[in-house]
């Protein structure tokens, strides 16, 4: 990474959008996204050190509340992944199931500098460096650790993206789920799954794009198995 | 009352249930801020929430009854709106009275209990099946003070109730202990703290709601605003004498739910058998006491 112009940039062109007839269908799209960015549930994934800077910000020093920020404590329910610090490679597995449960539009922010490269943790040989090739991040905010006002700051930032539309790493997600896939399974193994159908999903709600499958896809549904309830036993 | 005006009232009053509840969840959220020495959200937060959630673009539906059961949450409290007379209009309440008032309260809990089943996650269940043991906990009083009421009274008839009280005076000078107890049960009803284990954020992240995402979560946000007009509105019919014109009125029930407010955000929680054993002591007794007072 020594050379910055060597960092791979992926643009993507957005799918033509069939014809709205509606003609207020703009004020509406416009107003969803006010309310979207104005109303951000977050699920703190609080692996790392990083963590410890989020009670303050929520709480009656820094009060993220009035920007309509809330922590909320289901995948469900929750519209920003926060990833707080360090990923160990048994961690990711974790997250990685979260962010598949969450309903999109849902964002990823990667707080502190380990989320972004591994940050002192580089040598380590059970941390994951870069989050951005398991899970389409939105934003990171970089520090060891970043304050509370760094924070909101980022959630600011985040804000103007929803609101003007521009960034959609979500739908990244189910267009290049054979990109990120293969990351995955670089780390955790060939048989890797999760009860989540990306795939189906991207399909049924017409997100699926050229790159969705491919190689590594293929590889899952070689060893995927069939996700089976566990008998209700009493001992 | 001929039909055309019925029908208004029908359609007119869960859209006016629905925006005070807006605003009462506002000052729901607006009383735990000042409380904690926050700010607190914005003026439309409760209403951008709502937007937010019928916005997602996936939805995660668990079955049939998953869906049937959140229309059920919402349909018990629209249903029990028209049966809740405000200034002005009636509904049905006439024709409904007190006591289908009562069985259609419990709709929303069974609705969701319904829902939360199909869902099979485990914190789910265990929240679902704590929600009812404090519906049970709750409603034994709630219904003593229910067959008080009606006993002082002598109707069911919630408009009837409203212009005898404002004939002899408020209820809750007439009945201080069925008031009382009516409070305690309130509290309960609202599912706030000190009873509020069965959402338990930090350990079953929130029980019944945790596989409610997207819409699913937008309609029960809706609920809420029906659930906290629903409350507030009641007690002031049942104690307050109702409402002579919107200003008073509205005036009654934001003070009835930012009791229970207040007295939330300021306690922990009780355990689900210290509830019930809470609710089945004091506001029973105190009920109890009430109704032979008004019987002799
Ligand atoms: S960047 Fe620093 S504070 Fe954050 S997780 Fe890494 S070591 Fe901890």
């Amino acid at each position: 990474m020594s050379d910055l112009s060597k960092i791979p940039i992926h643009t993507e062109k957005h799918a033509p959008e069939e014809a709205r007839t509606n003609p207020l269908a703009g004020v509406f799209d416009e107003l969803v996204r006010f309310a979207q960015s104005r109303s951000m549930y977050m699920l703190h994934y609080c692996t790392g050190c990083g963590a410890i800077e989020l009670p303050p910000a929520m709480t009656s020093r820094f009060d993220m509340e009035r920007l309509g920020i809330q922590p909320m404590v289901t995948p469900r329910q929750a519209d920003i992944l926060l990833v707080t610090g360090y990923v160990s490679v048994k961690t990711l597995k974790r997250i990685i199931l979260t962010y598949e449960q969450m309903p999109s539009p849902k964002y990823v922010i990667g707080i502190c500098s380990c989320t972004v490269n591994g940050g002192m943790y580089w040598q380590s040989y059970a941390t994951a460096k870069k989050l951005s090739e398991y899970l389409p991040v939105d934003l990171y905010i970089a520090g060891c650790m970043p304050r509370p006002e760094a924070v909101i700051e980022g959630m600011r930032a985040l804000m103007a993206n929803i609101q003007s539309g521009e960034t959609e790493p979500w739908k990244d997600y189910y267009q290049r789920y054979d990109y990120y896939l293969g990351n995955q399974q670089h780390l955790f193994g060939d048989n890797w799954q999760t009860p989540t159908d990306v795939i189906g999903q991207a399909q049924h709600y017409g997100l699926a794009g050229p790159e969705t499958e491919g190689e590594h896809t293929r590889i899952l549904q070689q060893y995927q198995q069939p996700l089976v309830a566990h008998k209700l036993r009493l001992k | 009352m001929e039909i055309g005006k019925r029908i208004a009232d029908i359609i007119l009053m869960p859209i006016v249930a629905f925006v005070i509840g807006l605003f009462m969840v506002l000052m729901l959220r607006k009383i735990a801020a000042k409380l904690q020495r926050r700010v607190g959200p914005p003026f439309f937060q409760p209403l951008i929430d709502i937007i937010k959630f019928y916005s997602k673009t996936t939805q995660v539906s668990h079955g049939l009854l998953h869906d049937i059961g959140i229309i059920m949450a919402v349909g018990g409290y629209l249903a029990a709106e028209s049966l809740l007379p405000v200034p002005g209009m009636d509904g049905l309440s006439d024709k409904g009275g007190i006591i289908t008032l009562t069985y259609f309260l419990m709709i929303p809990s069974l609705g969701l209990a319904l829902g939360v089943g199909q869902c099979a996650n485990p914190n789910g269940s265990i929240g679902i099946s704590r929600a009812l043991t404090a519906m049970l906990a709750y409603d034994i009083p709630f219904v003593i003070v229910i067959f008080g009421v009606a006993w002082h009274y002598g109707t069911t008839d919630l408009s009837e109730m409203i212009s005898l009280q404002q004939a002899q005076g408020w209820g809750a000078f007439e009945m201080p202990l069925l008031a009382l107890a009516g409070l305690f049960a309130l509290q309960g009803m609202m599912g706030k703290q000190p009873f509020e284990i069965y959402v338990a954020p930090a350990e079953i992240a929130t029980g019944p709601m945790v596989e409610m995402g997207g819409k699913y979560m937008g309609g029960l946000f809706v609920m809420q605003c029906f659930q906290l007009y629903t409350a507030g509105v009641l007690y002031t019919t049942l104690f307050l004498g109702g409402g002579t014109h919107w200003l008073d009125f509205l005036i009654k029930i934001f003070a009835v739910v930012a009791i229970p407010m207040m007295i939330a955000f300021t306690f922990p929680r009780y355990r689900t058998e210290d509830m019930l054993r809470l609710m089945w002591k004091w506001p029973v007794l105190a009920g109890l006491l009430g109704i032979a007072f008004v019987m002799y």
